[in-house]
């Protein structure tokens, strides 16, 4: 009679290793890695819309990062020159951990950080 | 061997509260979802220049059938869409002054060179269908009116807006310490401006 028992059997180490490689290597292979077939085999070797394309690519690929790093830069520095915030806060990780082996006062102070 | 109590027992340690609750964030939200918003914007013409990319590299540009854009009267009115940044700029110190005076005209001046800059644009693009160069007669048409369109259309607003800031402002609705509207207004202003610093050369001149 089947059984309901629903675990999932694990693979041997060995053979988990061969899947991870097949499932990372079988994208490389000269088949697949050709983009997409209008890239492939719509267009030649010099063919203009070849690099219009590259670059339209490198371009759309290199803007979210673009944006991102500036909304992220002006974040980080929004928090730093804001009067009244302490850079240890933020960077000076160092004094921090030391502040957190000093052995505890008699009374608590509310001591900050910084 | 003897040992106390307090010796076996785990140090103590401070716990830092660093960040105090009551502290007013540093990026205010209204400004967070300003930036989240420009964001977007920026990724939208991101796609469109991509695509704008694609045909301007792939092919003879212009098409030598088509008429050239007018790259004097645009230089011009680029000229005098930048300029509009100096009473944007001059709006947002006023009101830091509670000078309402300075402010409500320096936003009446950006919205009129705002609309003006509108203006040449819909007079020069009258003439470029004149000779010929129509959305859907060819790929450097269709190209131009949607990239330089969505920009124009991103000026309206922010023209509107800058209206409506200004009459608000007229009423006293800002002062020096809250005047966010103003501000956010003014950054998307700004935002428009610096995309016309990307496309005016890339469109007119590249």
């Amino acid at each position: 009679m089947p059984t309901n028992d629903a675990r999932p059997t694990a693979l041997p180490p060995g053979r988990l290793a061969v899947c991870a490689a097949l499932v990372t290597l079988l994208p490389a292979s000269r088949v697949l890695a050709q983009s997409c077939a209008m890239c492939a085999s719509s267009f030649g070797q010099n063919d203009p819309m070849t690099r219009a394309f590259s670059w339209s690519i490198l371009f759309l690929m290199a803007t979210p990062y673009t944006i991102v790093g500036v909304v992220g830069a002006f974040l980080f520095f929004m928090h730093r020159r804001a009067p009244g915030r302490r850079r240890a806060t933020i960077i000076d990780l160092a004094r921090a951990s030391r502040l957190l082996r000093r052995p505890a006062p008699a009374e608590d102070s509310g001591g900050d950080v910084a | 061997m003897m040992t106390d109590a307090g010796s076996l027992a785990m140090p103590q340690r401070t716990v830092p509260h660093a960040v105090q609750e009551t502290s007013p964030p540093v990026v205010s939200n209204t400004r967070l979802a300003m930036l989240v918003v420009i964001a977007a914007e920026s990724m939208l013409f991101a796609g469109l220049i991509g695509t704008y990319l694609v045909f301007r590299l792939s092919r003879t540009w212009p098409p030598p059938d088509l008429p050239r854009l007018p790259l004097a009267l645009t230089a011009a009115n680029s000229i005098l869409l930048f300029a509009s940044l100096v009473p944007m700029t001059r709006a947002l110190r006023a009101v830091r002054r509670d000078d309402r005076a300075t402010l409500v005209r320096a936003l009446e001046l950006t919205a009129l060179m705002g609309a003006f800059f509108l203006v040449v644009q819909g007079f020069e693009w009258v003439r470029l269908v004149r000779h010929g160069l129509t959305l859907g007669g060819s790929m450097y048409g269709a190209t131009f009116y949607v990239l330089i369109g969505c920009h124009a259309a991103h000026v309206l607003a922010a023209v509107v807006w800058l209206t409506v800031t200004a009459f608000l402002a007229r009423r006293g609705a800002f002062r020096a310490t809250r005047h966010g509207a103003l501000e956010m207004c003014g950054i998307y202003w700004y935002f428009v401006c610096a995309l016309w610093v990307i496309l005016f050369p890339l469109v007119y001149v590249y």
